[in-house]
């Protein structure tokens, strides 16, 4: 009876969600995972030390990317090693959007733009590409997600800004029942959005 | 995997969730022998916790929790869904989640830890609603205490917050306190409307209890506690095995024997993920493999002893499948930030529509204002909206802190024409066919949730609420119950008060499915109750025996 049967390997449920989607069929092999895990490994090390010969690497939009990332975030400082995982998974997943980053960042280095609305703003009359790009670029860096892949969860900048208040999920550390103490009041916005809205779509659970 | 020599125990339980675990760990504590079967694997808390913060959407249940070929479970709340397949008008009400692994389902639940009302067990008696239990309140009262020590249960005194359910011991743990945006929630409740706010009693640490530390609001009792201070049905595994219980993982059963005289069953076989095929006997065997798997395994082992399935003389297994089908909706408070997530996710409850005399025309509920981290939705919303930079910051702080997330749990109705069957066209890796459930809404429910909605309504407009969205149609709560369920009539329920099945002495069922009504409160408490009762039977007549 148990001839004619397919093996699983016992282990299948090891895989990460992330892997399983990458392969529906669960028929993920330990070669493949050993392959991932090698070219993850490859691109940080080439983002920290440029020694690991992968093309993100010798990517020369890469630093083009971080570049509209500090103008597009209207932050000074930004983590150089985020900024190149973010930006392999971003041009991974669609590849004209290197293309697209060049030429975002050639719009803003021919221009004046004191804060990331002045540059979105006119990024969209230039080209409604650019919206998509910029919604990819603030996708990245606030919740840490490119290719619908986490690349950074805690470090996901709309932690660093909720960080007087609240903890990333499962990382608390408050103490028991540090939820019962006021938490800091927040005023009404009052900024503009710089990009036209799009339709938001809670993503089924 | 064990050889293929057969296994034998006094007791072969199948599942090994917080109904099996607890009869398992009840029973090698009296010494007698237990085998528990489960058909999925065997996984450790902190590969689950590693998947949810690699997971990219992060409310999704299941998630963390991929299933394997042998032991499917559905990956999500999707329809159509790639596993629990459902058809009828409200198909996609029905589209319940639940985990086939050692421990079971109890992983991603939120502790809540409600006993029923003593009305629950008598609807149709009280109401002229639905149907009665084959037991009392009181019956259960015991074997409630039982089951909120055993997983250690936090709650309200009884002479300050009376939840309605009568009490002979105060709960083991004090409440939980809850936050600061419970507390704004339940300030209002108090000023603005006649009803209250509640603690919610959760099978949570406020202190270390069981060798679990006490709670640190880590807010991910869903999809997955990351220290373990909330119970779920791993640690009953745990406490059972150190009592002599054998857990055997990857044990798909897909048939149940019985002698010749079909009254007793006499073993049960189970695939290995290879198919190859084992046999367990036992003197006595219990079914605790979830209101759905229960009911599919049930058919699925239908044969010419029993051609419509096991212990189904009156045709009712697989039918009346109810849930607390509900409403939710999330919005905008206009009011001071309240920065919903810290702390545990469900802490409170408004309790006023649990019971009354409504209840003859329209089902019971009851509200949960979510105490879920809203930063992630707040910065996918921010970013749909078109902010950018500094404005987007702003923007995320002010959603993630005035976010409010409600949700009811309404009252189902037993009825026989919602129904599971076996799947005719999909089956899983080992040739088992998916279930399949028809579900209609009871005009009961409908009723209820429409009367859910205009409360809702209200509750958004004192707190000025914005940007409301209401999740379409109804909202499943994955609470099924009902698909072997309970009564005093053979020819129209399939197991007794005990949960014993009419047809066959020594088969019992621990699982929802025997609910007979579903009430409001969460299943899990009453379920792991129902088991401890079927534990203190079968430790009655075996050691008589």
């Amino acid at each position: 009876m148990a001839a004619d049967q397919p093996s699983f390997p016992t282990s299948i449920h090891l895989s990460t969600p992330n892997a399983i989607r990458m392969n529906r069929a669960l028929r993920m092999s330990r070669r493949d995972m050993l392959l991932g895990a090698m070219g993850a490994a490859a691109v940080v090390l080439g983002a920290g030390r440029g020694i690991a010969a992968t093309p993100e690497a010798e990517d020369t939009v890469a630093p083009l990317f971080l570049a509209l990332s500090h103008r597009l975030t209207d932050r000074d400082a930004l983590d150089a090693r985020i900024s190149s995982a973010l930006y392999a998974r971003i041009v991974k997943a669609t590849p004209a959007r290197r293309d697209q980053i060049q030429k975002l960042h050639d719009l803003m280095a021919g221009g004046k733009f004191d804060s990331a609305r002045e540059l979105a703003k006119a990024a969209e009359h230039a080209d409604p590409v650019f919206k998509d790009v910029i919604h990819d670029i603030m996708t990245a860096w606030y919740r840490g997600v490119a290719d619908e892949k986490v690349v950074v969860y805690r470090s996901a900048l709309m932690f660093d800004i909720t960080k007087d208040a609240i903890y990333p999920k499962t990382y608390a550390a408050g103490g028991p029942f540090y939820w019962t103490q006021t938490p800091p009041e927040v005023a009404v916005p009052t900024g503009e959005p710089a990009l036209s809205p799009s339709k938001f779509v809670v993503e089924p659970t | 995997m064990p050889s293929e020599q057969d296994l034998s125990a006094d007791v072969v339980i199948v599942g090994s969730g917080v109904a099996g675990s607890s009869i398992a760990n009840e029973l090698a504590r009296a010494g007698i022998s237990v085998i528990v079967l489960e058909a999925g694997p065997r996984v450790d808390r902190q590969h689950f916790v590693d998947n949810f913060r690699n997971l990219e959407n992060k409310p999704s249940y299941q998630g963390p929790f991929p299933c394997v070929p042998w032991a499917e479970h559905p990956p999500n709340q999707i329809t159509p869904n790639k596993y629990l397949h459902t058809t009828g008008p409200d198909a996609e009400a029905y589209q319940q989640v639940y985990l086939r692994m050692m421990g079971g389902t109890t992983w991603h639940w939120a502790g809540c830890a409600w006993r029923y009302l003593p009305s629950d067990f008598e609807l149709k008696t009280r109401y002229g609603q639905g149907r009665d239990w084959a037991l009392k309140y009181d019956d259960l009262e015991p074997f409630y205490y039982q089951a909120e020590v055993m997983m250690g249960v936090c709650g309200p005194d009884p002479a300050v917050e009376d939840l309605g359910s009568p009490r002979r011991q105060p709960y083991p743990m004090d409440a939980l306190p809850i936050s600061y945006a419970a507390e704004q929630f339940r300030n209002l409740i108090r000023e603005k409307t006649p009803y209250r706010v509640v603690h919610e009693p959760q099978a949570r640490n406020t202190r270390p209890y069981d060798n679990r530390p006490t709670c640190e609001g880590h807010n991910n009792c869903m999809p997955i506690c990351p220290i373990g201070a909330m119970y779920n049905g791993s640690y009953s595994v745990y406490h059972a095995e150190a009592a002599g219980a054998k857990f055997v993982p990857n044990a798909v059963v897909y048939r149940i024997e019985r002698d010749s005289a079909n009254k007793r069953v006499t073993a049960v076989h189970y695939y290995d993920p290879d198919k190859g095929s084992h046999r367990v006997t036992g003197k006595y065997f219990v079914i605790a493999a979830h209101c759905i798997e229960t009911a599919k395994l049930m058919l699925y082992s239908a044969d010419e002893q029993s051609p419509d399935g096991i212990a189904n003389s009156s045709g009712h297994v697989g039918r009346n499948m109810m849930d607390h089908t509900g409403v939710q909706v999330t919005f905008i408070s206009g009011d001071k930030a309240l920065w919903p997530g810290r702390g545990p996710l469900e802490t409170n409850v408004i309790d006023n529509f649990r019971d009354g005399d409504w209840r003859n025309e329209r089902g019971a509920y009851l509200v949960h204002m979510v105490d879920d981290n809203q930063v992630d939705l707040a910065t996918a919303l921010a970013i749909s909206k078109g902010y950018v930079g500094r404005e987007l910051e702003e923007q995320i702080r002010y959603l993630a802190s005035h976010t409010v997330r409600l949700f009811s749990h309404n009252e189902g109705l037993a009825d026989p024409d919602n129904r599971l069957t076996l799947s005719a066209t999909y089956k899983d890796a080992l040739g088992i066919p998916h279930p399949e459930v028809y579900y209609k809404l009871p005009e009961y429910t409908v009723k209820s949730c429409d009367h859910t909605r205009g409360l809702f309504k209200d509750l958004i407009g004192l707190m000025h609420g914005t940007d409301e969205q209401w999740t379409p149609g109804y909202f499943p709560q994955d609470h099924p119950a009902g698909s072997t369920i309970m009564g005093t009539d053979p020819k129209d329920s399939v197991v007794d008060g005990f949960c014993r099945t009419h047809d066959h002495e020594n088969l019992f069922i621990a699982s929802s499915s025997v609910f007979s009504s579903v009430g409001t409160g969460n299943i899990t408490l009453t379920v792991a109750a129902l088991a401890l009762r079927v534990a203190d039977t079968l430790k009655k007549e075996l050691t008589h025996a």
